[in-house]
C-alpha cells in the first residue's frame, strides 16, 4: 500500500498495481509533458528553532539520528516517494556538515529518484527569510512542496496533489493545501505544549482561521480561541480541530511564495503566515485548505517529545516500510528478530545478557554480561559494559558505558563516555563528547554539553561531570530561544523546561516537569521577588504581548495603551509592571544582538522608540528618593544577569536611559550604591561594565570626592 | 496535467522506462530503492523488474567470458537480494539467469572439445572432484568436466511427462535439454551473451504466461458442484477458477483475508478490480467469477474453521514456495491450511514455479514480513497506541505437511517432490551465492 492510492492490497500473492502505472505503457507520450512542469520541493533542512541543544551546538538539526537513520532521511525518501524531480534545500546552522553529508549521500548519485538536488544557503534567520530568498530566486515553476527536514511519513502524496490540483483548476485562488494527520485528543505524537487549532469549513476543506493555544501560558486560565463572529455567521458548517497533528507538508503554488513576500514581517509558516493570510482574507482573497488524513504515517520531529515518540513508532512499525530493517542508508544491515529488535550484523552480545523488546542495535555494537536493554536505541560501535540497565534511552554512536550504569530515558550522543556506577535519569542530554567520571549521577532534565555556542569547546565543570570528566552543564537561560520561531515567546522557554518532553519516558513525566519547572522559574526570576500566581499571570501576559509589540515594530502609545489594560485588568503593581518591560525589551534586545546588531545600535533603537513607555512606569521623577528608577535598574541588572552579554547591554541600557532623561543620576547613585544591586556574584558580575559609566557619571557632575557621601546624603533626606 | 504528474510515482512501470534511458548502474540503483520502499512488490512485479534488470545487466557487459559474467550477475544480485531478502524471487531470478550463463559457458566449452579433442591442458585431477561426481562445477577447470556429464543428470521424470509446452520448457528447464541438441544449434564461436539474453526473454516471457499455463490444469482439479475455498485475491488462483467455471458450475468460499488484502477481496469478488496486468500489457480484463454464474460466498477469515467441513478442497495463492515443500504466503493462510488439515480436505496451492525458491528455511521467522500496524489498530488511539505493541504480519509460514499438492505450470506435484524442481531449475552452485 506504499504506493498504491485504492488499493489496500498488501499480500503478496496479488500482483496488483496501482493504476497510476498507466503511464507506463506509453512513455513517449508522457514525457514530453512530464518536461513541461517537473515536480519541485523545497526542503527547510533548519527550522531555526533552538529545540534540539545541545546536540544542534555541533551537528545541523537534519543530521540527528533517529533510530541510527539521519533525520534527513526520512524526508527525503518522503519526497522520493511522492515522485518528487527537483529538491531545494536549504541549510541553516552547520551548513557545510549537511551539505558534504548529501554530497556524498546516495541522493546525489546517478541513481537518485531526484533529478536535481540543490542547496541552498542563506542567511535567513528565520522560515519566512527563506522563503522570501526563495521567491526572489525565481526557481519554483509550478506547484511544490514545502516540508521541514524532520517530515516522517509514509503517506502517498497523490491523493492531496490531485485535490489541490482539481481545486486549483477551478479556483485559482486556492494557493495551499496542508496535509494534516488526524490523532485522537492525547496521542504521543502531538505536540503537547503548543496545540495548533484549525477552523475549517468540511464543505471545502478550508481552512478559515488557524490559531495556536499555548498551554503552558495560564494554566488557571481555560484556553480561548478568537474566532471571528462573521466567519460563523458566514459558514453553514465549522468543524474546529484540535486532534490533528501539523506534519507541515505543504502543497504550495508559486503565489505563495509572492505572498511571503508582500508580508517582510512573517516568520513562521504557521503562526504568522497561516494566521496571517487567512486574517487577510478580504485583502488577499487566497483560500488555504486541508487534506486530512485518516491511514498512513506523518510526523514531524519538532522537539525532543517528539523525537521520543517518533522514534517509539518508528520501532513499532507504524512508519512501515520506513523502518530500520529497511536499510535506508547503504551499508546498513538491520534485520528484525523477533519482539521488534532490529540487530545489525557484527554485534556482540554476551551470554547472560538480556535484550527485550523495541530495541535497536547498531553494527560493531558489544554488550557486556548481565546487561537488560529494553527499549533502547544503541548506535554503531558502541561499548556497554557489565550490569547495565538501559532502558527508554537514545544512545548514538561510538558510545562507552561503564559496568553497573544505569541510563533511563535519557538520550546520550555521539563519543560519549560514561564512567563506571555512573546514573543518568529521565530527561537528561549528554552531548557531544562528554566524558562523565565514574560514580557520578545525572539528575533528570540536565544537559550537559562541551561545545559552547561559539563551537569552542568550554569549561569543563567537575562538579556536574567528576573529576576527569569533560563537559558542563547547559543551561537553557543562557542564550534562551530567542531565535525559536514557531512560540517566540517567554512561555515558550518556559515550554521547553516544563515540557514533558525532557522526561523522556513516560513514566516520569509527572515529577519531572513539575520540579524542573521550579527551578528554570526560580533561575530566571532570581530570589528577589517572590509573587503570587496572579501576578505570574500577568507578568507572563504583559511581557508576551509587548515582546510581540516590540518585534513587529507596533507603535509606542498602542504598546502604551495594550500595557494600561493589562495592568487594570490585573490589577498589577508598578514594579510588576516594569519588571514585564524590562523582560520583554532584553528579550528584543537580544533578539537584535542575535541577528547581527551591535549592543549599542541596539539598545538605543528599542529605547528610542519605546521612550514613553518606559517613562509611565516612572513616577518618582520630582522626589529625591528615586525608587523607581532604581528599581527599574535592578530588574535591568537582574534581568541582565541570565543573558548573553548582559554586561555591555547593561552598560549601554543605562547610557541610554540616561541620555533619554529617563533616569537621573542621582537614581544611578543610589542603584549603585544599593546592597541588592551588589549582593550576589552574579549581579557583581553584571554590572562590572557599567561601573565605567557610573564613575563617568560621577566626574561629570564633578562630585568625584563625594562618591561616598552622596548615599549618605540621600539616605538622609 | 494532473493525469502526468500521477504518473510519476515510481513503481514498476516507471522502472521500466528508467531501464530504457537510463545507463546500466543507475538503473540497479533504482531498483535496488524501489525495492527497499516497496514501491515494487509482489512476486511478480519483482520477478518481472529482476528479469529485465539482469537482461540489461548482460547487454552491458562488453564481453563473452563467461565466468565475468557470472561474477557480474552474482554481484548485482547479492545487491538485489540484501535490498530485499524477503522477496525471495528476486534471488530465484538472478540463480536462474547464472543458471543460464553457465550451461551456454558449458555447452560452448563441450563444443571446443569436440572440435580440438582434449588435448593440451589437461590438470591433474584432485580426488575431490572424483570423490563428489555431482559436484563438478568449477568453472576454471573444464577438463574436470568434459568426460563426464556436464551437468547433474537431472532429467526428473516429471518434467519428462508433464512438460506442458516443450518448446517454451526450454529456460525453465534447463536441466531436461539434451545438451548434444545445443552443440549442434550453434558453432565453436558462439555469442553466449546473446545466447543469455534469449534465455532470459524466455524467462519474461514464462512470467506472463505463468498464470495462463497453471490455469490449464484446472479443469482435472475442479468438479462439478464442488465447494472450494480461497484466500486473498491472489490473480493467478482467480485464473484459475475463472478457467474451469467455463466448463463448470461449482462454488467458492472466498475468505477476505483482512486486515493486508481485504479491499483488493473485495473488489476481486464483486468484479470491481483494476487489472492488475495492464502494465505488462498481457491480460484482457477480466469478469468476475460471479458473471460465469459461480456462487462466490465472501467470508470473514474468522469463519473459516465453521465453513471448513462443507468445502471439498482448498485451493491457494502462495507469496513463495520453499524448497522444503514450505510455503510464505499471505497472513492466514496457516490457519486455513490447518483448518482443512482437521477437516482432512486437500489443499492444493497454486504458484508458478519462478516462485519456487531453493531457500531452505532454517529460521521461519525471519521470512516473514511485519507490516503496517495502523491496518489493525487506528493510529488515531493515542493512548493504546501508547501503550501496546501491535504486529501485522503479512506473511504466514506454511509447512509441508499441510499442503496436499501444489499446481505449477509444469503441472502436479507432492511437496515432497519439490526439491526435483528445485534441482531442475537451479544450479547448486547457485544456491548460495
Amino acid at each position: 500500500m506504499w504506493f498504491e492510492n485504492e488499493n489496500d492490497t498488501d499480500s503478496d500473492v496479488v500482483p496488483v498495481m496501482a493504476p497510476k502505472q498507466k503511464g507506463g505503457q506509453k512513455p513517449k507520450a508522457n514525457t514530453a509533458d512530464e518536461v513541461e512542469e517537473t515536480f519541485q520541493a523545497v526542503v527547510l533542512a533548519d527550522t531555526f528553532e533552538t529545540r534540539f541543544e545541545p546536540f544542534t551546538r555541533d551537528k545541523p538539526r537534519c543530521l540527528l539520528p533517529l533510530a541510527n537513520t539521519p533525520l534527513i532521511e526520512y524526508t527525503l525518501e518522503f519526497l522520493a516517494n511522492a515522485g518528487v524531480e527537483e529538491v531545494f534545500l536549504y541549510g541553516g546552522a552547520h551548513s557545510d556538515q549537511l551539505e558534504k553529508y548529501l554530497n556524498a549521500s546516495k541522493w546525489r548519485a546517478l541513481s537518485s529518484p531526484f533529478k536535481q538536488l540543490s542547496f541552498l544557503k542563506s542567511t535567513s534567520t528565520s522560515v519566512g527569510d527563506v522563503m522570501r530568498d526563495l521567491d526572489g530566486k525565481h526557481l519554483i515553476t509550478g506547484d511544490f512542496i514545502v516540508v521541514s527536514g524532520d517530515v516522517i511519513s509514509n503517506l502517498p502524496i497523490e491523493g492531496a496533489l490531485a485535490q489541490h490540483r482539481k481545486r486549483r483548476e477551478s479556483d485559482k485562488n486556492a494557493i495551499m493545501t496542508m496535509v494534516l494527520r488526524e490523532a485522537g485528543l492525547n496521542h504521543r505524537t502531538k505536540s503537547s505544549s503548543v496545540s495548533p487549532v484549525f477552523v475549517i469549513d468540511p464543505t471545502k476543506d478550508r481552512c478559515l482561521h488557524y490559531e495556536e493555544i499555548d498551554h503552558h501560558n495560564n494554566d488557571e486560565q481555560p484556553a480561548r480561541l478568537n474566532i471571528d463572529s462573521e466567519l460563523i455567521l458566514s459558514n453553514l458548517e465549522l468543524d474546529i480541530r484540535q486532534d490533528l497533528i501539523d506534519c507541515s507538508i505543504d502543497i504550495c503554488t508559486p503565489d505563495v511564495l509572492s505572498l511571503w513576500s508582500d508580508s517582510f514581517d512573517y516568520q513562521s509558516p504557521r503562526k504568522h503566515y497561516l494566521h496571517g493570510v487567512l486574517k487577510d482574507y478580504e485583502l488577499n482573497g487566497k483560500t488555504l485548505h486541508t487534506y486530512i488524513i485518516k491511514d498512513h504515517y506523518a510526523a514531524r520531529v519538532r522537539n525532543l517529545k517528539a523525537y521520543d515518540a517518533v522514534s517509539k513508532d518508528i520501532l513499532a512499525r507504524w512508519t512501515y516500510p520506513l523502518c530500520p530493517d529497511t536499510n535506508l542508508l547503504p551499508g546498513h544491515s538491520y534485520d528484525l528478530r523477533k519482539g521488534s529488535l532490529y540487530q545489525e550484523k557484527g554485534v556482540t552480545l554476551a551470554r547472560s545478557c538480556v535484550i527485550g523488546r523495541r530495541t535497536v542495535i547498531g553494527k560493531g555494537t558489544s554488550i557486556g554480561d548481565r546487561t537488560e536493554i529494553k527499549n533502547t536505541v544503541l548506535g554503531r560501535n558502541c561499548k556497554v559494559g557489565r550490569n547495565v540497565k538501559l532502558e527508554g534511552a537514545y544512545i548514538w554512536d561510538n558510545v562507552v558505558i561503564g559496568d553497573g550504569v544505569d541510563v533511563r530515558g535519557a538520550i546520550i550522543a555521539d563519543g560519549v563516555v560514561l564512567g563506571n556506577n555512573c546514573t543518568v535519569a529521565a530527561g537528561a542530554l549528554l552531548s557531544y563528547g562528554v566524558k562523565i567520571a565514574d560514580g557520578i549521577s545525572i539528575e533528570s532534565g540536565k544537559r550537559i554539553t562541551r561545545t559552547r555556542i561559539d563551537g569552542t569547546v568550554g569549561k569543563n565543570d567537575p562538579a556536574v561531570v567528576g573529576e576527569g570528566g569533560e563537559g558542563y552543564e547547559f543551561i537553557h537561560g543562557e542564550e534562551e530561544d530567542d531565535d525559536d520561531d514557531d512560540d517566540v515567546s517567554v512561555a515558550s522557554s518556559g515550554l521547553v523546561y516544563r515540557m514533558p518532553g525532557l522526561s523522556l519516558s513516560s513514566v516520569s513525566i509527572s515529577t519531572l516537569s513539575s520540579d524542573v519547572s521550579d527551578n528554570s522559574w526560580g533561575q530566571s526570576e532570581g530570589s528577589l521577588l517572590s509573587d503570587d500566581e496572579e501576578s505570574d499571570n500577568f507578568h507572563h501576559d504583559a511581557s508576551i504581548s509587548l515582546y510581540d509589540s516590540l518585534r513587529e515594530g507596533v507603535a509606542a502609545d498602542v504598546v502604551q495603551l495594550e500595557l494600561v489594560t493589562l495592568r487594570m485588568t490585573a490589577n498589577a503593581s508598578d514594579n510588576q509592571v516594569r519588571r514585564a518591560i524590562v523582560e520583554a525589551f532584553m528579550k528584543h534586545i537580544e533578539q537584535l544582538m542575535e541577528g547581527g546588531k551591535g549592543a549599542g545600535p541596539a539598545v538605543n533603537e528599542v529605547f528610542n522608540a519605546y521612550k514613553e513607555v518606559i517613562e509611565r512606569t516612572l513616577f518618582d521623577r520630582t522626589k529625591d528618593q528615586k525608587n523607581d528608577q532604581v528599581d527599574l535598574l535592578l530588574l535591568l541588572q537582574q534581568d541582565l544577569v541570565n543573558r548573553n552579554k548582559g554586561d555591555t547591554v547593561l552598560l549601554f541600557t543605562a547610557k541610554s536611559l540616561y541620555e533619554l532623561e529617563l533616569v537621573e543620576e542621582e537614581a544611578y547613585d543610589q542603584w549603585w550604591n544599593d546592597e541588592r544591586s551588589s549582593n550576589t556574584e552574579e549581579m557583581r558580575t553584571v554590572r562590572t561594565q557599567a561601573q565605567q559609566f557610573v564613575d563617568w557619571l560621577a566626574d561629570a557632575e564633578e562630585e568625584s570626592s563625594e562618591e561616598e557621601d552622596s548615599e549618605e546624603e540621600s539616605d538622609e533626606e | 496535467m494532473p493525469s502526468t504528474s500521477l504518473a510519476l510515482t515510481p513503481g514498476l512501470g516507471s522502472f521500466l522506462q528508467c531501464l530504457k534511458t537510463n545507463p546500466i548502474d543507475t538503473s540497479i540503483e533504482t531498483l535496488i530503492s524501489l525495492l527497499k520502499r516497496r514501491q515494487i512488490r509482489h512476486s511478480r512485479s519483482c520477478a518481472t523488474a529482476t528479469a529485465c534488470l539482469l537482461r540489461g545487466v548482460i547487454t552491458s557487459c562488453r564481453t563473452n567470458d563467461s565466468a565475468k559474467l557470472i561474477e557480474r550477475v552474482q554481484n548485482v544480485g547479492r545487491r538485489l537480494m540484501a535490498a530485499q531478502p524477503r522477496e525471495m524471487v528476486v534471488g530465484n531470478i538472478v540463480r536462474r539467469v547464472l543458471g543460464l550463463i553457465r550451461d551456454e559457458a558449458e555447452d560452448d566449452r563441450e563444443a571446443e572439445f569436440s572440435l580440438s579433442e582434449v588435448g593440451s591442458e589437461s590438470q591433474p585431477q584432485t580426488p575431490r572432484a572424483y570423490d563428489d561426481p555431482s559436484l563438478p562445477l568449477d568453472r576454471d577447470s573444464p577438463s574436470l568436466r568434459d568426460d563426464r556429464t556436464p551437468r547433474p543428470p537431472l532429467t526428473s521424470m516429471f518434467s519428462l511427462l508433464s512438460q506442458p509446452e516443450p518448446e517454451n520448457s526450454l529456460p525453465s528447464t534447463p536441466g531436461s535439454q539434451s545438451p548434444g541438441g545445443r552443440l549442434f544449434s550453434h558453432g565453436s564461436t558462439k555469442d553466449v551473451r546473446s545466447e543469455v539474453i534469449e534465455g532470459i526473454k524466455e524467462i519474461i516471457d514464462e512470467l506472463g504466461q505463468v498464470d495462463d499455463q497453471i490455469a490449464a490444469y484446472a479443469l482435472d482439479h475442479i468438479h462439478s458442484n464442488e465447494i472450494i475455498l480461497t484466500h486473498t485475491s491472489s490473480t493467478t488462483v482467480q485464473k484459475f477458477l475463472l478457467k474451469a467455471a467455463a466448463k463448470r458450475k461449482f462454488t467458492v468460499i472466498h475468505a477476505e483475508s483482512f486486515p493486508n488484502n481485504h479491499d483488493a477481496v473485495h473488489a476481486t469478488v464483486s468484479g470491481a478490480a483494476k487489472n492488475e496486468d495492464e502494465n505488462l500489457g498481457v491480460e484482457a480484463f477480466q469478469k468476475p467469477l460471479i458473471e460465469h454464474g459461480i456462487t462466490v460466498i465472501l467470508i470473514p477469515d474468522s469463519a473459516v474453521f465453521a465453513m471448513m467441513s462443507r468445502v471439498n478442497k482448498v485451493i491457494l495463492g502462495t507469496h513463495s514456495v520453499l524448497a522444503n515443500g514450505g510455503l510464505v504466503a499471505a497472513a492466514g493462510t496457516r490457519i486455513i491450511a490447518r483448518a482443512a488439515k482437521v477437516h482432512q480436505t486437500p489443499v492444493v496451492v497454486v504458484s508458478g514455479v519462478y516462485k519456487l525458491s531453493p531457500v531452505y528455511p532454517f529460521d521461519f521467522d525471519s521470512l516473514i514480513e511485519y507490516g503496517d500496524p495502523s491496518k489493525v489498530l487506528a493510529y488515531e488511539d493515542g493512548d493504546l497506541v501508547d501503550q501496546i505493541d501491535v504486529q501485522n504480519p503479512i506473511y504466514d509460514y506454511v509447512p509441508a505437511e499441510l499442503v496436499d499438492l501444489y499446481i505449477t505450470n509444469l503441472g502436479g506435484h507432492a511437496p515432497s517432490y519439490l526439491y526435483r524442481i528445485v534441482s531442475d531449475h537451479y544450479r547448486k552452485e547457485d544456491i548460495s551465492f
